[in-house]
């Protein structure tokens, strides 16, 4: 018994290391990649000719697709620009774009896609907190850096992942300033809070809920949906008994849009203020709730505009799509803004070696993340803290007006 | 011989017994919790009928879309699990049709003409859906007639997904609102009870509708060569009925009813997607499982008492209502246990069971 499975292992051994052979012949080839091969761990080495290749974990399905290509296109935009400024040392870059369906699982699968790649330097993404969640421990172990353009979480960087980073705003801020803006600005107390039971809407929504109840507020109600649901009416029905004077949602554009609708026609929500978040600040939200989006509120993460530069990166991107950023959704100046950080930290620790090669030391990459001076983006000047905090800007809040979002209080309204 | 007959015949009474017991007693502590904690809430009486009219409206919908599973269960003894794609479709078609009516500015005009428009928009969900039914029926379930019931059930699971996916590629991700006409937003207020003229028009048209399908099943001729296919297909083929027409009709009848499903509950809840109809499509079955599959009246009774529970539950419950889901299923658990056959219990003859 022993000898056979001796005989089995040594002839798997044998076909492995054939088929290894038979992989590798073509590199072989190739003078500067059999260099490269030699220890080369921890390192990602770009022979020459090849693409700086930057994985990118996009919301493409699920619930929120429109700001997910959004995130993509403005990804893409900020490539196109770093390869028509000349790339680094000839090397261009090169965007992956993979779908993370806004869904913790999807989030892992691409996680693990990225990491069982060795041409992939850094991330972008992931689109919503819950994908993002699902892309951590494996680009952490994989030793990948990302930074994410829009997940708002506050968990998602913490002092033990050196390889999380955002340009988003937490959430910790917008659930503050929301419920600031909610007892103090519109005198509400009797409050209902709904979420969708994602990370992002639930983390939000609690943190809305325990600010209000720090300020001496009533949370008659704290419920949960989920992503996908369209008829809330049962639920409307409930929450409407206890009478609420404001209602806030945490999560995504449809279901914040058909709540907003549904209320309206909900016993005891007749007069009910309607507030959600930055996931609803998107056109989609305005559709799903159609004309009860009159009136409702949103908040948004939004950066500090360098309104010339982002004149130029509107107008690149209605050539290249042929549609208005903005009609999307709201984070594309993040995701150029996440990009051109990784590119940044890039410059600063990529080496050419004697054979050409651009060689890339992933743990050097880790810090110098956190570690680049800072430059102007799209979303204002961008710097990381020891967490990983990148993102510039603060919390608007908008009320929609003639079907459009109009910004009533916030940060550059002060 | 006899004597172990007999002692096994002794076990299973025990077991049925001991069954009864399980269920009286899980039936007590539901009441139980009901009285101690939903009741204790002390919600008004116009609230417990908001609710039982959202379970209404909601049991409208899923009676429509229960008795599609049903009639194909009683004829052909499969599962059709497509069929919450056919009533998506039916909501995605009637997206379109809504389009076009607005594009000619119908939805605007005149009370007449604005349901006159519906009445075409609903149409068009229908014809939609009878063709994509009847699609089904020929391409994935009849070259697999003869094969083992487990082989169309798989076929059925990968039709659901291709017409999603279908859907997802040609008409994108993102949701595709309904703009209701005027005519047929908000509703009528009674007091503290709000009922949304959608939902009174749901529950109105599922009604009338599933009369008329009584009426095909129990007075047409092509009612009684329906209920004959069901109760023996050979004897009936022998008869003379043309089976594999009677197939097709009963595809037909349950896909028209599935797609003015999905056209007012587009009107009703204001957005389609691909995957829209799966949800509906998983409740309707329980439905029909509730009331006991392949009986026509069962599946109407079996999705009135789902939506009721479904919207009244949590809250007579006293639990979350994002539990709903739970709740509903937890029920097709218990009904499968305790009472396989559906609440309505045998009317399918021998050969079924």
């Amino acid at each position: 018994m022993q000898t056979r499975f001796t005989t089995l292992g040594l002839l798997l051994v044998a076909a492995l290391a054939l088929a290894g052979c038979v992989g590798m012949a073509p590199v072989a080839s190739e003078p500067p990649a059999e260099e490269a091969a030699v220890d080369m761990s921890g390192k990602v080495v770009i022979a020459s000719g090849e693409k700086i290749r930057i994985g990118g974990s996009f919301a493409l399905t699920g619930p929120i697709p429109d700001p997910g290509k959004d995130i993509r296109q403005g990804a893409e935009i900020a490539i196109d620009d770093l390869n028509a400024a000349g790339g680094l040392e000839g090397f261009m870059f090169d965007l992956v774009a993979e779908d993370g369906a806004c869904d913790g699982t999807q989030g892992t699968n691409v996680g693990n896609k990225f990491a069982a790649d060795e041409t992939i330097v850094a991330v972008t993404g992931g689109t919503c907190s819950g994908e993002t969640f699902g892309l951590i421990p494996i680009l952490l172990e994989a030793r990948i850096p990302f930074v994410s353009p829009s997940a708002t979480n506050p968990d998602i960087t913490s002092s033990d992942c050196d390889v999380c980073n955002r340009v988003a705003l937490s959430d910790a801020l917008q659930g503050v300033v929301d419920a600031d803006f909610a007892f103090s600005d519109l005198g509400v107390t009797k409050v209902a809070v709904v979420h969708d039971n994602s990370d992002y809407g639930k983390g939000l929504a609690e943190i809305f809920q325990n600010h209000i109840l720090a300020l001496g507020g009533e949370v008659t109600n704290f419920e949960g949906v989920q992503v996908g649901d369209t008829d809330f009416r049962a639920l409307l029905a409930k929450v409407g008994a206890n009478g609420p004077e404001f209602i806030f949602f945490g999560g995504y554009s449809t279901e914040a849009g058909l709540i907003a609708q549904q209320m309206t026609e909900a016993p005891g929500l007749e007069n009910t203020l309607f507030m959600s978040d930055d996931g609803a600040y998107t056109r989609q939200y305005l559709d799903a709730a159609g004309e009860a989006a009159e009136g409702t509120y949103v908040s948004f993460v939004a950066g500090a505009d360098a309104e010339a530069m982002n004149a130029d990166f509107d107008a690149k991107y209605l050539d290249k799509y042929g549609v208005s950023p903005d009609d999307l959704g709201p984070f594309h100046g993040q995701s150029y803004d996440s990009v051109k950080l990784i590119a940044a930290a890039i410059k600063e620790v990529a080496l050419v070696d004697s054979g050409g090669n651009l060689v890339i030391d992933r743990e050097e990459l880790i810090s110098a993340i956190r570690a680049v001076e800072g430059f102007d983006g799209l979303t204002g000047m961008i710097k990381c803290d020891e967490v990983g905090e990148c993102g510039a800007g603060g919390v608007q809040i908008f009320q929609v007006e003639g079907g459009a979002f109009n910004q009533i209080a916030g940060f550059g309204r002060e | 011989m006899a004597r172990h007959a007999e002692t096994a015949q002794k076990l299973r009474i025990d077991e049925q017994a001991a069954t009864r017991y399980i269920g009286i007693a899980i039936l007590a502590l539901i009441i139980w919790r009901v009285i101690t904690v939903g009741l204790a809430e002390g919600y008004p009486t116009s609230f417990w009928i908001s609710q039982a009219l959202n379970g209404m409206v909601l049991g409208g919908v899923y009676a429509l879309v229960a008795l599609g599973y049903t009639l194909v269960y009683g004829i052909l003894f499969m599962i059709n699990f497509a069929h919450g794609e056919v009533m998506m479709l039916g909501g995605i078609a009637g997206f379109f049709a809504l389009q076009f009516a607005q594009g000619q500015g119908w939805m605007e005009g005149p009370w007449l003409v604005v349901v006159v428009a519906l009445l075409f928009i609903m149409l068009i969900g229908m014809v939609t859906s009878v063709l994509i039914g009847m699609t089904l029926e020929r391409l994935a379930y009849r070259p697999l007639r003869q094969a083992p019931r487990l082989v169309p059930l798989i076929s059925a699971i990968g039709a659901s997904l291709f017409l999603q996916y279908s859907v997802l590629l040609i008409f994108g991700v993102s949701p595709h609102s309904y703009r209701k006409p005027a005519l047929i937003s908000g509703g009528l207020r009674l007091g503290n009870v709000f009922i949304p003229y959608t939902g009174a028009i749901i529950f109105i048209t599922s009604v009338l509708l599933m009369l008329a399908l009584y009426f095909i099943i129990q007075r047409t001729k092509l009612g009684r060569a329906m209920r004959a296919v069901a109760e023996d297909r050979s004897t009936a083929a022998l008869m003379g009925v043309d089976v594999d027409a009677v197939i097709v009709v009963t595809f037909m009848l349950g896909s028209a009813l599935a797609g003015a499903a999905g056209v007012m509950l587009g009107f009703h809840n204001t957005v389609v997607k691909f995957n829209s109809g799966f949800m509906p499509g998983l409740k309707a079955f329980t439905a029909a499982v509730l009331g006991g599959i392949g009986n026509i009246p069962g599946a109407m009774f079996g999705a009135l008492v789902l939506g009721l529970i479904e919207a009244i539950g949590p809250s007579a419950l006293g639990i979350p209502t994002e539990y709903k889901d739970v709740i509903a299923f937890t029920l097709l658990v218990l009904i499968l246990i305790f009472r396989p056959s559906g609440l309505f219990g045998e009317v399918l003859s021998e050969k079924k069971a």
